[in-house]
């Protein structure tokens, strides 16, 4: 029977872990798009403290509020992470200054390390799509929104010589929210990154 | 003085010297085993283990020769005994001196004759004769000792960890890498003692600690190299006559490796972090909804430390908005200097007053505690965070609701305003057009009418729970064969669970109320449609009028969505990568890739190649297995755990058998509860 992915969104006691409900299916949409990855039609939802963690290969985590994990979310991504697992966290506020990123990167490092920038050239972006000049912007980058930045890299705690943790202050959250129908009145799709995401979850 | 009286001073001189020779005895005894034990250690070097036991060893000695001593003099005790002992050595006496004592009544005759008698030059000889050998064996060993080299008499007197390099080189040093001594040095913060160790081939150490190792003669062609990373030779320095080495302990582990001419020699840093505080908040104990932020809230935690605390505090963050526009302010307060102490309470209150809050506001709390690592550190622990939240007054209702947009609609179709000004065209136009026109134009309304007619009648049915398809299943099962009141009655039976739960209009349930308009402009356009087939434009405008009003009716209704109900999007795949209707339709097949080889079937692989080398090359399979343990260190501590006493078993000659068994099924993967192995043909130290 040959595996199929499916796309987990990370749920947490603390914050507003629900803030892009049309994410998951804008990604599954962009991967039966682009790629033969055999993939789940809806995604799940999945909280940090559960066991059920460890059935998913990449977890996505969003939100615009403060991120205090409790001690059982904390062991159990810890244990994800240690078992290979790969964590996609998002600032939704696309704000450096502002509390999601302060307090999830300073969760993230209280679980498995601290999240260090990511070179251009790593294989992340030429895992499917190529992005020579690194991540994507963001209309909400260009725009001036948030922190009035466009973030030239993303952040990485890597274990065991691959990404355990990929950070984004880029809200992707925000670019990749709308419905997959609508993806036809894009002139580009935005949303190819995201497949070189949940490629190199799979085969790094 | 009386010859009873001169007997008795006698017998006191006798004691004394007794005493004094039994003094010399034992130390002479003693200190001649400290001699013994130092002497051999200075020529081949004796283990500690045994060494610890050469002063109490020596004062048992001591004191045994002493006793034995007293014991053969015991009969000074004895007044008669020294009368007699007088009369062997001092014949003028005749036995006067035991007649004089045995007479009960003075005799002044005997008396007379024992004063004649001097026997002190008899005394004198005796206490010569007695203490003169003793003292001169005394003063033998007392040279022979102080003659030793000051380190192997502190080896001897004070065995402690790191004090191999005290014992004399004794010629040429062959390898500067042996004997090795390694001194850990805590850092000053957490109050810890130095450490020192022989010959170590792992030290574990407090990360930040700084690390000292010292060999004999001088550091000039001494290299060391960490992790493969070749040192600074400035860390390589002379102090005296050793070599030593000054590093900080890395914050991983590795291996150090020492290289003297032809000689090597690796020493695995094993370090281990300065843990975080552990903090627990106790108030507020739990979460918690507050609708009248008015007051304050007690806070209080408890907060301990491996080394010791350095502060504690209270951070709080409060979230004030909604949807994708919020605002945030953060605040400490309480902050407490706990000075070191392992463990201390935080206690104080947060002023909800001065917080400002609002309905809707969210007020995180925790508490903070910093340790005393300025090195690593500074670590801090957090405990788990409290929420707060202010209610917003719609979330006062049994059921909390709030409203959300409809969902899109396809504006490619033709309105039913737009459908209904083409038929009013139709109508005006139809005394000129021929019949067979106005029959096609109205028929082709018609079709347009049918579509929208058909995609209401999906928003209904979807909203009942019912299939989207009924309409095209068949004909004889189409709606339009239902009245309204039949539709709703229906629906509204389906969904029984939400009949009552809201007191709407009348007695209407809101699933009645929300679909009572379009399903009544669903059956006028069904009217419509009807005659519009026909090629009745006139007939048809009547019911399209009342299905656009009836539409709008519904596009005013008031629209009520759960709380938290996101709408779930679900990917048709297929028609994503536009598979068409066939299942074995593919641009192209690939396989799957091969799994890749995991971490732990690397180290089992490294460890089998190790093995094999045993028999050929014994220091090459320590040095590969070395490497092995450092590189599980961190990554299969279980592993590690299990390599050391093996590679200390290799590097001793000992039979490491059993250890290399138990290391081999940690690193298959298999739970190791305890060291044992069956009885397998042994290898036996060849190295």
């Amino acid at each position: 029977m040959t595996p199929t992915f499916t796309f987990a969104t990370a749920q947490y006691e603390s914050g507003d872990w629900d803030s892009a409900p049309l994410v998951p299916p804008n990604i599954i949409d962009t991967i039966a798009r682009y790629t033969e990855i055999p993939v789940t039609p809806a995604g799940v939802i999945v909280s940090l403290a559960s066991p059920d963690l460890l059935r998913y290969p990449l977890l996505y985590l969003t939100g615009h509020l403060p991120v205090r994990f409790t001690d059982s979310e904390r062991r159990q991504l810890r244990e994800f992470l240690e078992r290979g697992g790969m964590l996609f966290v998002d600032d939704h506020n696309h704000d450096v200054d502002g509390v999601f990123h302060k307090t999830a990167t300073e969760e993230i490092t209280r679980t498995i390390g601290e999240p260090k920038p990511l070179p251009n050239t790593h294989p992340l972006y030429s895992a499917f799509f190529k992005f020579t000049d690194g991540p994507p912007t963001t209309s909400h980058e260009l725009n001036g929104w948030g922190d009035n930045l466009v973030h030239k890299n993303l952040f990485a705690v890597m274990r065991e010589g691959r990404i355990a943790v990929l950070y984004s202050s880029k809200d992707y959250s925000s670019e990749w929210g709308y419905h997959p129908d609508s993806k036809r009145f894009q002139s580009v799709d935005n949303t190819k990154f995201a497949v070189n995401i949940v490629v190199y979850a799979l085969t790094a | 003085m009386t010859a009873r009286e001169r007997v008795a001073a006698a017998r006191r001189t006798l004691g004394a010297t007794i005493g004094a020779r039994a003094l010399l005895w034992g130390l002479a005894a003693g200190a001649g085993l400290l001699a013994i034990v130092a002497v051999i250690d200075m020529m081949i070097g004796v283990p500690r283990a045994l060494r610890v036991f050469a002063v109490p060893a020596a004062a048992i000695a001591a004191l045994g020769v002493a006793g034995y001593a007293l014991w053969r003099g015991r009969r000074v005790r004895s007044l008669p005994a020294v009368a007699l002992w007088l009369e062997e050595r001092v014949s003028a006496l005749r036995y006067a001196l035991v007649t004089a004592l045995d007479s009960p009544l003075p005799s002044s005759y005997l008396e007379r004759d024992i004063a004649a008698v001097h026997w002190a030059p008899v005394i004198r000889r005796t206490l010569g004769h007695a203490l003169l050998p003793p003292l001169v064996l005394l003063a033998a060993v007392a040279t022979l000792l102080f003659a030793l080299p000051a380190g192997v008499r502190a080896r001897i007197s004070a065995p402690r960890a790191g004090d191999s390099l005290l014992r004399p080189a004794g010629g040429e040093i062959r390898n500067r890498l042996s004997p090795l001594v390694a001194e850990v040095i805590p850092p000053a913060y957490t109050g810890e003692k130095h450490v020192s160790l022989d010959e170590p081939s792992s030290v574990e150490v407090l990360a930040g600690s700084h690390l000292v190792l010292r060999g004999r003669g001088a550091a000039t062609g001494i290299t060391a190299a960490l992790n493969s990373t070749p040192l600074s030779p400035a860390l390589l320095r002379d102090s005296a006559d050793q070599w030593r080495l000054d590093i900080v302990a890395p914050a991983k582990p590795a291996a150090l490796e020492l290289h003297d001419r032809n000689h090597s020699r690796t020493v695995i840093i094993a370090p281990h972090a300065d843990s975080l505080p552990v903090v627990t908040l106790a108030a507020p104990a739990r979460d918690t909804v507050i609708r009248t932020p008015k007051g304050a809230l007690a806070l209080a935690a408890a907060a301990t430390d491996d080394y010791g605390l350095d502060a504690g505090w209270f951070e709080y963050i409060v979230s004030s908005g909604e949807g994708e526009t919020f605002t945030f302010k953060s605040g400490v307060i309480h902050r407490v200097n706990a000075g070191g102490a392992r463990s201390t309470t935080l206690s104080g209150a947060l002023d909800l007053d001065s917080l400002q809050l609002k309905p809707g506001d969210l007020v995180h709390v925790r508490a903070v505690a910093r340790d005393r690592n300025h090195i690593t550190g500074p670590g801090i622990g957090v405990s788990e965070t409290r929420t707060i939240r202010v209610p917003r007054p719609s979330e006062y209702d049994s059921i909390a609701v709030e409203g959300a947009p409809p969902t899109d609609v396809d504006s490619s179709q033709i309105s039913q305003r737009m459908l209904i000004i083409l038929t009013e065209k139709l109508q005006t136009r139809r005394a000129k057009l021929a019949r067979a026109d106005v029959v096609k134009e109205s028929q082709r309304i018609g079709s347009d009418e049918a579509r929208l007619r058909q995609h209401i009648g999906e928003i209904v049915f979807a909203r009942l729970g019912g299939s989207q398809q009924t309409e095209d299943a068949g004909g004889n099962n189409a709606p339009a064969h239902m009245t309204p009141d039949q539709l709703l009655a229906a629906a509204n039976a389906a969904t029984q669970a939400s009949a009552g739960a809201t007191d709407f209009e009348g007695d209407e349930t809101p699933v009645v109320a929300v679909n009572r308009p379009l399903l009544e402009a669903y059956n006028a356009m069904w009217d419509a449609s009807r005659s519009l087939e026909v090629g009745e434009p006139g007939a048809a405008l009547p019911p399209m009028r009342a299905a656009l009003a009836a539409i709008q009716r519904a596009r005013n209704a008031e629209r009520l969505y759960l709380r938290g109900k996101a709408p779930v999007v679900i990917v048709d795949i297929a028609k994503v990568r536009l598979a068409g209707k066939r299942d074995d339709a593919s641009s192209s097949s690939r396989l799957p890739r091969a799994a890749l080889d995991s971490s732990a079937e690397r180290r089992a692989e490294r460890f089998d190649a190790a093995v094999s080398e045993l028999a050929s090359n014994p220091a090459a399979a320590i040095d590969s297995l070395l490497a092995l343990r450092v590189d599980a260190l961190e990554s299969a501590p279980e592993l590690a755990g299990a390599l050391a006493p093996a590679i200390d078993a290799l590097r001793a000659g000992h039979n490491a058998t059993d250890a290399l068994v138990r290391a081999r099924r940690v690193a298959a993967g298999v739970s190791v509860a305890r060291v044992e192995s069956p009885r397998a043909a042994e290898w036996s130290g060849a190295w």
